[in-house]
Formats: structure tokens, C-alpha cells, sequence
């Protein structure tokens, strides 16, 4: 597919992991802003022209004049540049609600083995607790489209056994028809977890490793989750970004590296072998990065 | 004679559902006749916000919203609102770092430790909602209706904290999530063109602004333009708000700064940046005096603080103006 790259930022990675799983012909309704943004752009660039972007705010299939603005997305007049239609929130809610939204593309705080999303509160919702900004669209995404791809940081704090407030739902309490039960509509379900080094999918309701990154192990990964998922027969080794889409990624999209320069540690390819060539940032920092955007 | 079969529902208090109490209100308060609703924005916030009320802004801070009119009601220290805090961004912590919030129906802010410290210690108390479902609420308020169906929401934690409902749908026999409707108190709409009744323009994506105005008792737009009513006439299909959903018209050229007025303006990423990172870092008092108190209005505000420069600045960056056109 490309020239496999010889540095790139997890970050990247992660964006460039998504970016792959989208299709021609498909609609996928993004969350505003940051990674997923990014991945569905490069995909649109490069990998599936003729897949469709649905904005929060009701934009279908914008071409976004780039670079994007720092911070601003949504509303913006580069954002929903030269699309086929200006809409609302609730006439794409509405466009959801009738199953027009095929994939869902999220970022989030926190996730448990059943897809649950938390983007309100870590901590004792009732007690003490963290305050988060709420699920904004998110809610309607991982409810209203098909299927749902979420994106996260594996880390231990993220990957929980429960999450502390379900603001998004995933299968809930992960018994069968617990997403009908609750009015949920008929047929959609998480689909996807991807970290910057390991994709996830399910199995009976319940997260499964089914790919981990060529720069760590399975053990890595399994510590950096506070819940044991199950296990593919075979775990794929996932491929690293490509010259092309990086090429793509940082002189189109992101040319201020607003999106994927955030710290993450970058890793070399050096003669078939991967390294990483930066230490990680530390945990204090790394709180104070809102990363549900 | 059976009975609607009420599944589970949420503790969260909700504004109070009163769709024939609105019916009268618009009765008897808003204005058929096309009057002249031209008023400074100190007099629109005077006569039309209340303490107690309950206010939507559209859009946000940050983006084509009524930033001078949020910025008003925070100078005249307006106090016990209840927010509809959908898609919000910073408009959310500015108004509770003000003291003028007591409750939140939350959709999306961003956080930061102003708004965090007001729920814990319990100056403010949140509702939880989504961006989409609040966008809803406000479309049933808009329809007259007392709630609306969603297929969004259930068996969310929010859910718990709401004043959804989800009932067996009575005609298809699945569950079904109902939500209240809401007709707010005020809605702080910005507009890129009105004529001085209120027949307004808004041009661009969105996200529930011609419901809110139809949702809500008092209505106030901004403008960055007054146009004539024969400009109006010209093209009808254009006109986002009909006049007798208005109740005051302010007429506010940069009303969106430091946000974005599709066609007209750039956001100013200095300020953005600035008002950000007082909402990330406790640090909005500062702010508000040097934009809204130390000043005595927007029009001073732009004048004084921000200036002709970057007035010069951000108008040259809105390059695009297909969809936009005056």
C-alpha cells in the first residue's frame, strides 16, 4: 500500500489505523474535531474518496479548506466548505435516528469491556468526582449509527472494568438486547477500539484483542488495561503508517501537528525493527490534555 | 382502559412542561404587528433577561453565537439562570465563573476547574443530556409539544440524571426513551442580517436555532446588519426567523467576536486562545474584567480593547463566501 515510514508519532499511527477501515460508499458520522476529523480526512484524501463526512453540527461531506483552524472546527466556514448540504444538529440527529449514519468515528475518555463511553465525570458521580464536559454528540453517535469505531490512549486509567458514568452508550451491561431494552434502535453496535497500539473488536458483546502494534507486545498491552479482554485466535500485527499517508497527514491536514503533536512518543523503523526514540510524557500532563474533544 | 407502562425514569429535575401555558404566553405577549424591536443591547438584556430565567444561547462563544449578548448578561450580573448548555464550549464556565448560573442542563462545555468547583460545592447543579438531545428537547418546545420520542439517550448514566422517561411505546410495544420538551425563558440567537421587526438571516450549518426562537418566550437577535424589509421580500426562502417569533432586535457588527461570523469574520485565535486557557485555568475573573466589566459595552469593547488592527485582521481571513452572500 506505500513505503512503510521510518519515524512516526503514536499519534499518527492511531489516525493512520482508522483511516484504513473506511470505505468507499459509506457514511460515517464524526465526532468534531481532533483524531477522528483527521482520520476520516486521510482516508477521503488518499484511501476511500467516495466515502461521505457527517458533522456534529449537520455538514454533509464537506471538502474542509485546510489547514484547519487551531481549536475551531465546528460551524466554521472552512470546516463545512463546499459541502452538499448545511444542516443542524437536529436534522442530522434526525438523519441518524432513520439509519442513514453507517459509522460512527469517537474519541473518549474512558472505556470498559462492554463499549460503554465516559466523557462526564471519573470518580463517584454522586460523591467526589471529576468533572468532564459531558458527551456532547457523542452519545447520539455511538447510539444512532450502525456501528461505532471509538479511538483512546491504551492506558490503564482508561481501559476500566466499569466505567465510572456511562455517557455514551456501548452494549451496557452486555447482556443480549440490553441496547433494545433500553430504546436503543435494532442492530447497531460498537464495532472497533483503537489505541496507538492495539485494535479491538468484540465478541459476544465483550471487547476482544484482535491486532496489536509491531513496537509492542501483547503483554504491553494487556498491562495497560484494568480489565482482561478476550483474545483472537490469531492476533494480527498491525502495519504502521506509510510515507504517503504521513505525507498527507502532516503537509495537508495538520500542518501545525495540532492534532498528533501532542507528546506522543515517536517511534523509529530501523532495518525491519521498531524503537521508541522518545520517552513518554508524564501522567500529570497527560491529565490536564482534554482528549475527549 | 390500559395503562401507559412507564419502564424507568430519571431523577433529574426538569424546566417545568407547560405546551397550552406557552401556547397563551405567545398569545398574549408576542407581537403580530411589525413594530420596530431596534434596541441597544443593554435595554434587549434589561427587558428580556430575568434572574431566574431559563437562557439558550445558539451556537456558542466561540462560534457565530450572540458573544456580545453573553457578555451583557454578565455585566449586568443577571443571577439563578438555568443554562441550556448544549454544544457550549467556554459560554457555559463564563457565565457560572460570573455567578450568574444556579443549574445546568448539560450537553457539552468544556471544562475546566470554574465549573467543576460550582458543582461540587453545590453553587450549581447539573442535568445531564446530550448535544443532540437537548437540540431535540428544544425541537419539541418549537413544536408545541410537551416531549418528544428519542432513540438516542437510553441506558445512558445521563438517563439517571435527566428528566427522560422510557415508556412501552404504545404502538409499537418496543421501549421507547421520551424526553421533555423545553421552552426556555430567553434565546440569545446572532444573525448575519434582520430588518428591525425581527425577519432574521442566518446563514450556515447550525445547530438549533430557528426551534429555539420558536421554543422560547423571549427571543433577542443580534445582528451583524440591519437590512431593509424590501431585501427581505427579495428572497424570502432566506429568512431563517419570521419576525413574530422576535421580541428584540440588536444591531451588533462583530456581535460573534471572538468567534467566527461565517462570511464576515475569522475567529480571533489570540483571544480564543486567551478565553480557553482562562477557562482550563481558573483564571476567568481576570478575563471577564478586562472584556466585560472594565468596559461599558461591546461597542467599547471592540474599540478599546480589541481595536481596529484586529477588527482589519479577522475580516481579511474570511476568505470564504459561497453560502454567506449579503
Amino acid at each position: 500500500m506505500g513505503t512503510p515510514a521510518a519515524y512516526f508519532n503514536e499519534r499518527e499511527h492511531q489516525i493512520c489505523l482508522v483511516a484504513r477501515m473506511i470505505e468507499d460508499g459509506h457514511t460515517y458520522w464524526v465526532a468534531g474535531g481532533g483524531s477522528p476529523m483527521a482520520a476520516i480526512l486521510l482516508a477521503k484524501k488518499l484511501l476511500a474518496p467516495e466515502a461521505v463526512y457527517v458533522t456534529e453540527d449537520g455538514v454533509v461531506n464537506p471538502e474542509p479548506m485546510l489547514p484547519l483552524d487551531p481549536l475551531m472546527t465546528m460551524v466554521s466556514s472552512r470546516a463545512s466548505y463546499r459541502a452538499l448540504q448545511w444542516g443542524t444538529m437536529n436534522s442530522v440527529g434526525f438523519q441518524a435516528q432513520i439509519g442513514l449514519m453507517d459509522v460512527g468515528i469517537l474519541n473518549t475518555l474512558q472505556v470498559d469491556p462492554y463499549g460503554n463511553i465516559n466523557s462526564t465525570a471519573t470518580g463517584d458521580y454522586g460523591g467526589e468526582h471529576r468533572r468532564f464536559g459531558g458527551p456532547g454528540g457523542a452519545d447520539s453517535i455511538a447510539a444512532l449509527c450502525w456501528k461505532t469505531i471509538l479511538m483512546t490512549d491504551q492506558q490503564k486509567r482508561k481501559f476500566v472494568p466499569r466505567v465510572d458514568f456511562i455517557s455514551s452508550p456501548g452494549y451496557l451491561d452486555g447482556t443480549e438486547g440490553a441496547r433494545e431494552r433500553a430504546g436503543l434502535p435494532r442492530g447497531t453496535d460498537p464495532w472497533r477500539v483503537v489505541t496507538p497500539w492495539a485494535v479491538f473488536d468484540y465478541e459476544d458483546r465483550y471487547m476482544r484483542l484482535a491486532g496489536v502494534s509491531p513496537f509492542v507486545t501483547v503483554e504491553q498491552v494487556l498491562a495497560e488495561m484494568s480489565f482482561e479482554p478476550k483474545m483472537a485466535k490469531e492476533i494480527e500485527t498491525l502495519e504502521t503508517p506509510t510515507e504517503e499517508e504521513l505525507a498527507v497527514l502532516r503537509s495537508e491536514l495538520d500542518q501545525r501537528g495540532q492534532i498528533t503533536d501532542v507528546g506522543k512518543p515517536i517511534i523509529r523503523l530501523d532495518d525491519g525493527t521498531y524503537q521508541f526514540v522518545e520517552e513518554e510524557q508524564d501522567e500529570a500532563k497527560a491529565k490536564e490534555t482534554p482528549s475527549s474533544w | 382502559m390500559p395503562q401507559l407502562k412507564i419502564l424507568a425514569e430519571g431523577k433529574g429535575e426538569y424546566l417545568k412542561v407547560d405546551p397550552d401555558g406557552y401556547r397563551e404566553y405567545v398569545r398574549d405577549h408576542k407581537q403580530r404587528a411589525m413594530v420596530s424591536k431596534l434596541m441597544s443591547e443593554k435595554e434587549a438584556v434589561e427587558k428580556f433577561v430575568a434572574n431566574g430565567d431559563y437562557l439558550v444561547y445558539e451556537c456558542n462563544y466561540l462560534q457565530r453565537g450572540p458573544s456580545s449578548l453573553i457578555r451583557e448578561v454578565i455585566r449586568q450580573k443577571k443571577e439563578d439562570l438555568w443554562l441550556g448548555a448544549k454544544f457550549t464550549w467556554v459560554a457555559a464556565a463564563l457565565l457560572v465563573g460570573a455567578g450568574c448560573v444556579s443549574k445546568l442542563d448539560v450537553g457539552f462545555f468544556l471544562f475546566g476547574p470554574v465549573v467543576e468547583e460550582a458543582i461540587r460545592e453545590g453553587r450549581v447543579k447539573a442535568y445531564e443530556y446530550s448535544n443532540v438531545v437537548m437540540s431535540n428537547r428544544i425541537m419539541a418546545g418549537a413544536m408545541g409539544l410537551p416531549f418528544i420520542p428519542v432513540r438516542s439517550f437510553g441506558g445512558t448514566d445521563g438517563f439517571q440524571y435527566s428528566g427522560a422517561k422510557l415508556i412501552e411505546d404504545p404502538y409499537t410495544g418496543q421501549p421507547i426513551t421520551l424526553v421533555p420538551a423545553l421552552n426556555p425563558d430567553v434565546a440569545l440567537i446572532h444573525a448575519h442580517q434582520a430588518d428591525i421587526y425581527g425577519n432574521a438571516r442566518i446563514f450556515g450549518t447550525g445547530i438549533s436555532h430557528v426551534e429555539s426562537a420558536y421554543a422560547s418566550k423571549k427571543v433577542i437577535i443580534s445582528t451583524e446588519e440591519i437590512v431593509d424589509t424590501e431585501e427581505i421580500k427579495r428572497d424570502p426562502a432566506r429568512t431563517s426567523i419570521p419576525y413574530y417569533a422576535v421580541d428584540a432586535v440588536v444591531h451588533t457588527p462583530f456581535g460573534a467576536y471572538p468567534g467566527e461570523m461565517q462570511g464576515r469574520y475569522a475567529s480571533d485565535m489570540g483571544h480564543v486562545i486567551e478565553v480557553v486557557g482562562a477557562t482550563m485555568r481558573g483564571w476567568i475573573p481576570k478575563y471577564l474584567d478586562k472584556y466585560v466589566y472594565d468596559v461599558a459595552s461591546h461597542a467599547e469593547m471592540m474599540d478599546k480593547v480589541v481595536g481596529y488592527e484586529r477588527m482589519r485582521e479577522i475580516t481579511g481571513r474570511a476568505t470564504i463566501k459561497e453560502g454567506y452572500s449579503v
